[in-house]
């Protein structure tokens, strides 16, 4: 594993363990649905729903659709706002 | 198995979800279940979210993103997007998988998620034990009809659609004689969306045995103000409730919408509890009622005495705040330090006019009782000065706020027309016992925390025109996100945000 990706796992433990993860996506919820990106992508999702058909549509369809505008269409304030978070639970519980 | 009503809508699963998972389905496949959900999916105590921090990787990359899923039949885990977990699925010839986020099922065969009754109902009920070990309580989910309802539903086809346009819930209400002072208020509480969403999901079990309920009557009136109907609503069976149970509002003269507002939450309140009132109708400490809920808050009232700075607290509720105005008799003081300036919730202060933050400024300043009024200090035993300072202790999830523009003292009754500006969002926080605590502890930095945060925004707006002996009342109500209407008794405008911001208030 890149040192990168070494990185990333021992933050991501470190998050989880202190329940740091839930929180953040508690938050990352709860700004999203604010600032109605989800309102958006759920009409998005209709949206492919109609056009593969209720019958035929699988779950993969729709992430494989909506994932791309899903992340590009997130507020630059919510990822400075997350980010910011990290750092500062980062800051704190530094080893 | 699919079942489809004419109206294309509704589309049923079968019970059992696919027919993959009746191999999985065997011996003590439930508790198996419970402990995946418990440890790898919904980690609610320190020592499971510790396992999983540890042991959620890729069996085969070590990444701990990329959909992660569990497999249902032995300890493998694998990404998803990386097709990890389908090549375990393949080879070992373990069909189901769970998604480690999400905690649903995947069939391999079926190349889809999967939802299987028995499954689901393990997945909510473990769901709901974590958040419970997590302190969070119950969260939202949403709404799943119950066999009742489906009934219900089918019987009756007909559906209203909301669009971002619709103008659903506007409705006049036809004056019955100075009776606008009742008219504003319950334009005001018609769009008040907590309570909308309390009557609208008929949330009130009467237990009042008379046909005298206020809370049923209201019931009524959202059916009414929502049924669609465009002509104006007669409101009188309203009207005669209200005189019945407020005597002080009865008559055709004109009365004052504030003493309006605060008898009919008050009846409400009662009433909310039908005939078990006892000893909670006095008490809204104790009293859970949708009213309490949305309306009451928590007001601080802190008496230092002069001499040992001895603090002496008390908590009371409130439903109001009543905001007195410069121009009153009671001198408008200089305002208290520690106020962020004029341009806190971006009022616009033009060359001196009052904002409502001046006037929460100086409701929550540190007032000197004065001689006369002396306090008796726990601490010195004796009667000492002292000053006393309001602050909010707990925020109501609809703060409404008066104000006091009808002087009645001994010498004048008159109305006190100065502009006072308000705000679109108003942020309480300079106005909180935490953060007066915080300013006294030398903290001025505070952590927002996303779930309580101080902020409102403005939805109704009651005005007054005219003077105290003849006057009309009318209010300014926000629908959806920033489309405002003036509801002038019987007659509903469109009105613009400067409109609403330009008003008297």
């Amino acid at each position: 594993m890149s040192k990168d990706s070494k990185m990333r796992a021992t933050i991501n433990q470190k998050l989880t363990e202190m329940g740091e993860r839930e929180r953040l996506k508690e938050l990352l919820r709860a700004k999203l649905t604010e600032c109605g990106w989800r309102d958006q992508l759920k009409a998005n999702c209709k949206d492919v729903i109609k056009e593969k058909g209720l019958e035929h549509v699988t779950v993969e369809d729709l992430v494989v659709e909506i994932t791309p505008k899903g992340r590009v269409l997130v507020p630059d304030s919510v990822k400075k706002e997350l980010l910011q978070r990290i750092r500062a639970f980062l800051a704190q519980h530094a080893t | 198995m699919v079942f489809r009503p004419n109206e294309k809508t509704y589309v049923y699963v079968s019970n059992t979800g696919c027919p993959h998972v009746n191999g999985f389905k065997v011996d003590n496949w439930k508790q198996n279940l419970r402990v995946i959900y418990q440890c790898f999916v919904w980690s609610g105590s320190a020592e499971t979210r510790k396992r999983k921090a540890k042991s959620c990787v890729c069996h085969m990359c070590g990444a701990h993103l990329n959909r992660l899923h569990s497999c249902l039949y032995c300890v493998f885990f694998g990404c998803f997007t990386k097709k990890h977990i389908h090549e375990h699925a393949k080879n070992k010839r373990h069909n189901l998988a769970i998604d480690l986020l999400y905690g649903g099922i995947y069939c391999f065969v079926c190349q889809d998620y999967i939802y299987d009754k028995d499954m689901e109902q393990i997945a909510k009920e473990e769901q709901r034990k974590a958040w419970k070990l997590q302190g969070v309580g119950e969260k939202y989910s949403s709404w799943e009809p119950t066999k009742r309802e489906l009934e219900l539903l089918r019987h009756n086809p007909k559906r209203r659609k909301m669009t971002t346009n619709c103008t659903i819930g506007l409705r006049g209400l036809i004056n019955l004689g100075n009776t606008c002072f009742m008219n504003c208020i319950v334009q005001a509480l018609t769009h008040t969306p907590l309570l909308r969403d309390f009557f609208l999901s008929d949330r009130h079990k009467c237990e009042m045995q008379s046909n005298s309920c206020l809370v049923c009557e209201m019931s009524q009136l959202f059916q009414e103000f929502y049924s669609g109907h465009r002509s104006p609503h007669i409101p009188f069976r309203l009207l005669h409730l209200v005189w019945t149970h407020a005597r002080h509002l009865a008559g055709y003269e004109q009365q004052d919408a504030h003493e309006f507002l605060i008898a009919a939450l008050d009846v409400l309140h009662r009433h909310c509890k039908g005939d078990d009132n006892g000893k909670k109708a006095n008490n809204p400490n104790n009293c859970n009622c949708i009213i309490d809920q949305i309306f009451t808050g928590g007001l601080q009232s802190d008496v230092t005495c002069q001499v040992c700075h001895g603090v002496s607290t008390t908590i009371d509720p409130f439903w109001d705040i009543s905001l007195d105005l410069p121009g009153s008799s009671t001198p408008f003081w200089p305002l208290s330090p520690g106020g962020d300036g004029s341009t806190l919730n971006g009022e616009s202060h033009l060359s001196g006019a009052t904002t409502l933050t001046d006037c929460l400024r100086r409701f929550t300043r540190p007032e000197h009782l004065g001689s006369g009024a002396k306090i008796k200090c726990s601490g010195c035993h004796s009667y000492q000065e002292s000053t006393k300072q309001l602050t909010m202790k707990k925020l109501p999830i609809v703060a409404c706020f008066h104000l006091k523009r009808f002087e009645h003292s001994a010498k004048l009754r008159r109305k006190i027309i100065t502009y006072v500006s308000f705000p679109l969002e108003l942020d309480m926080t300079p106005f909180m016992a935490s953060s007066k605590e915080n300013r006294m502890n030398g903290q001025y930095q505070q952590s927002v925390d996303v779930f309580n945060d101080n902020k409102y925004s403005l939805f109704a707006v009651v005005n007054h025109q005219g003077t105290l002996e003849s006057g009309h009342y009318t209010t300014f109500i926000r629908q959806h996100m920033d489309q405002w209407f003036k509801c002038d008794d019987a007659i509903i405008t469109k009105a613009s945000n400067k409109d609403v911001l330009d008003s008297e208030g």
